[in-house]
């Protein structure tokens, strides 16, 4: 490969010296050109950034005398004497036989070089500027001691249109240690007066780390001059104030300041967390029933009450939740050991990449994500990352990466893993797909409904077993985890380019957001998050589809189910129902209910033991009438449905149901 | 999506060692082969333009200026390649919104280190 470059430099290089000459005899005859002269400035400039480039040092540093003398000469700082435009013609030719003894013919005098550049020098009045600093690669941390730096960075306004993107960074910081960091946001002006493309923000930061300062400064080396910036040093004592971790060792069995850290956290047991939440549930409840009161009875005297007490019930309750919140880095790091171990067992070469380790979840879902993770990594080591012959055979750099992300998005938490590993490809998917009779030959669906697929139960493309994942537990059980905590999943992926499953999860568990519906004089609460639509159902559409539970919804035909058949509730028959549209794990279905009172934000209360194995119910939330209102889950009770009715196959819906994944 | 770099570079041995490098870094890689050229292939959206300073047509800070004042190109990090002699120019690149710079002449690494620093 590295010869190819030479030979190509070594082409380029004499169709320089030749423009070179061109511009030097247009020079002699034509006098002080800039235009001409810039021609030989970039010809010797080429010359000299290749030549050093594929090691011809020699060339380089030869014609670098050169240039020099034709960059002032560009300045107008040297007139184009004939001295010079000889001299300059000495020295392509010498370029010339010093590329020919390159190439193995003849030798080039080197005597003669020395020679040119003296004569240069004399021609040129001496006086060299002052050499840029390459960016240094950050060093390792070699035995130096923990330091800690105060750093306090506030880029100019315009920085963010030059490309500088502050948050690479701050995570080039993080990469050299432990980094406490603190966002200044006191320079951000009022809204109207925000300009997108300005930056109004500034850190301040700690950075705990071994690593020289200086590579603390090269991390800020492109912004120097467009930021305010200092590093300094912090004293030893003050350094745990402001930073969430624990002391070293060290400084604590010295006795120093032992003592000043107590305060800032407490441990608690999960189960008292657990009960406290009850409790506000329970006050959340309570308060319900009192503002109704309140409103009913119509004395400002109560209402007041009523309304701080609601004020301050769901502050606590934002309070309560926010106490189970966990940062997902321990989960997070846990598959640092997993890829590690895997890589060797596989032999591949994978690298983890984790981004948004802070990122807070409740403490249940966190639990309950652990095993999807392990699943989706492991899917990525196997399936996904090549061996490093492979990749490299597919231009790809030997070892892999895997990403794991989390970040918030509104009240949902986003998790990604991807890995740039060989990707699905979509035309494979659906011939196994339409194998496994998910599919119809002739189906015509997306690419993305095709990816989808892959999530569908017994659906597997690995061609050979091994020992870690596809062994017949496919992506379903992912797909089931994920929806248990009441998020979506969705698929991307680039056939060779690598593949990407995100999550997104619900913060918490403990509050469902719902639509409260009303049959006969009983309550259900059907999960918001997978409602799609509320639609009339008249006793003309009964008619027109002869009972058979259909309904044509602007051209869809939609299967619905009766809650008052299904859970037996007798109550006369209303003249006009309403549907609920909900998306479910076997396509689009609706739930016929007598009345939509609205949505339902509550707090979930389990059922208890004597309850666990009905199914189609996933919990209970008391109204603010004091009545009981149940929490369907639409995708059981589709299940229970279909299976109780035939033994039809429902996987044609497969095609259906994936799509709307991300559909809200 | 693997990410998409410009290289400006009027020397085809230059703009064939940056195509390898980062292709062997897992970037997808477009070649222009001088400013003029590169506006002309800034068609479609690019991760990243690392240009040279010297280059007939349109040189490496007449390019960065032309890409500023376009709305879609704000914001699109740019790295100059420069030679050790170059600070003065190196500032004037700066100075008309390059994001960093490369000094030549550089190591494969030290190219993938300067293009991950920019781009994460």
């Amino acid at each position: 490969m590295i010869d190819q470059y030479k030979q190509t430099f070594q082409d380029e290089a004499r169709e320089l010296v030749a423009e070179l000459e061109s511009a030097l005899l247009e020079l002699d005859e034509r006098g002080d050109d800039p235009e001409v002269i810039g021609r030989a400035f970039r010809a010797l400039h080429t010359i000299k950034g290749s030549g050093a480039m594929f090691g011809f040092d020699d060339i380089a540093g030869f014609t670098h005398g050169l240039e020099t003398a034709f960059d002032r000469l560009r300045n107008g700082k040297l007139a184009a004497t004939r001295d010079l435009i000889n001299l300059s013609l000495a020295a392509g030719d010498q370029i010339k036989s010093m590329l020919d003894e390159a190439a193995g013919r003849g030798v080039a005098d080197q005597r003669r070089s020395a020679d040119i550049l003296a004569e240069l020098q004399q021609l040129t009045v001496t006086g060299s500027e002052p050499d840029g600093a390459t960016p240094v690669l950050p060093e390792s941390a070699t035995n130096r001691p923990l330091r800690d730096w105060r750093i306090r960075f506030r880029p100019k306004a315009g920085v963010l249109v030059n490309g500088t993107n502050p948050l690479l960074l701050l995570r080039q910081l993080r990469d050299l240690g432990s980094l406490h960091i603190d966002l200044d946001t006191s320079a951000v002006p009022p809204l109207g007066e925000i300009e997108a493309e300005r930056s109004y923000l500034a850190w301040n930061l700690v950075l705990r780390t071994a690593a020289a300062p200086e590579a603390i400064r090269d991390v800020f080396i492109f912004v120097e001059g467009d930021c305010e910036l200092t590093i300094e040093r912090q004293p030893e004592l003050a350094a745990d104030v402001g930073i969430s971790e624990p002391p070293p060792k060290r400084i604590l069995s010295n006795g120093s300041v032992a003592g000043s850290e107590a305060s800032t956290s407490v441990r608690v047991s999960a189960g008292k967390l657990d009960q406290l939440v009850n409790l506000v549930g329970e006050l959340v409840t309570v308060q319900a029933r009192l503002s109704e009161f309140a409103n009913g009875r119509g004395e400002t005297e109560i209402l007041e009450i009523s309304e701080v007490v609601d004020r301050l019930t769901s502050a606590l309750r934002e309070n309560s939740m926010s106490i189970r919140m966990l940062p997902l880095k321990t989960t997070f790091e846990r598959f640092r050991r997993l890829v590690r171990d895997l890589s060797l067992e596989l032999h591949k070469d994978v690298e983890l990449t984790i981004e948004g380790a802070d990122t807070e979840l409740d403490k249940t879902v966190i639990d309950q994500l652990n095993d999807p993770l392990v699943h989706l990594v492991r899917n990525s080591m196997d399936h996904g990352i090549e061996t490093p012959e492979v990749r490299r055979a597919a231009g790809k750099r030997p070892s892999g990466t895997i990403h794991l992300s989390a970040s918030h998005s509104g009240a949902n938490v986003v998790i990604r893993v991807s890995d740039d590993g060989r990707g699905l490809d979509a035309e494979a998917v659906r011939a196994r797909a339409v194998e496994r009779g998910l599919i119809d030959a002739s189906a015509r669906i997306s690419k993305s409904e095709i990816l989808g697929l892959i999530l569908a139960p017994g659906f597997s493309t690995a061609r050979e077993i091994t020992e870690l994942s596809g062994r017949g537990v496919g992506l379903d059980v992912v797909r089931r985890s994920v929806e248990g905590l009441r998020g979506t999943i969705e698929i991307e992926s680039e056939a060779g380019a690598g593949l990407a499953v995100t999550l997104r999860l619900p913060l918490t568990l403990a509050i469902i957001d719902g639509l409260l519906v009303r049959v006969g004089q009983a309550h259900f609460v059907l999960p918001l998050a997978n409602s799609l639509e509320c639609v009339e159902l008249t006793q003309q559409d009964i008619r027109e589809t002869h009972g058979r539970h259909i309904a044509n919804v602007r051209g869809e035909l939609i299967p619905y189910i009766r809650l008052s058949e299904y859970f037996q509730i007798e109550r006369p028959q209303p003249d006009c129902e309403q549907i609920m549209i909900v998306d479910t794990e076997d396509g689009h279905y609706g739930f016929v209910v007598d009345q939509v009172l609205g949505d339902h934000k509550t707090v979930i209360k389990n059922l208890g033991r004597l309850y666990r194995n009905v199914q189609v119910i996933s919990g209970a939330t008391v109204l603010g009438s004091g009545a009981l209102a149940l929490i369907l889950d639409p995708h059981r009770l589709v299940q229970k449905v279909v299976q109780s009715t035939s033994g039809k196959r429902q996987a044609a819906r497969w095609s259906g149901a994936v799509a709307k994944q991300d559909s809200r | 999506m693997p990410k998409v770099i410009l290289t400006v570079d009027d020397s085809a041995s230059i703009r064939q060692m940056v195509r390898y490098t980062l292709s062997e870094g897992g970037y997808s890689v477009i070649e222009a082969v001088d400013g003029k050229d590169a506006l002309s292939k800034l068609t479609m959206p690019v991760n990243l333009i690392i240009t040279d300073l010297n280059m007939p047509n349109l040189d490496g800070i007449g390019l960065i200026k032309t890409l500023r004042a376009k709305s879609s190109c704000k914001g699109v990090p740019i790295l100059l390649l420069t030679t050790e002699s170059q600070e003065s120019r190196r500032l004037e690149g700066k100075a008309a919104g390059a994001t960093g710079w490369i000094v030549k002449p550089f190591v494969p690494q030290q190219l993938l280190a300067v293009v991950k620093k920019v781009l994460g």
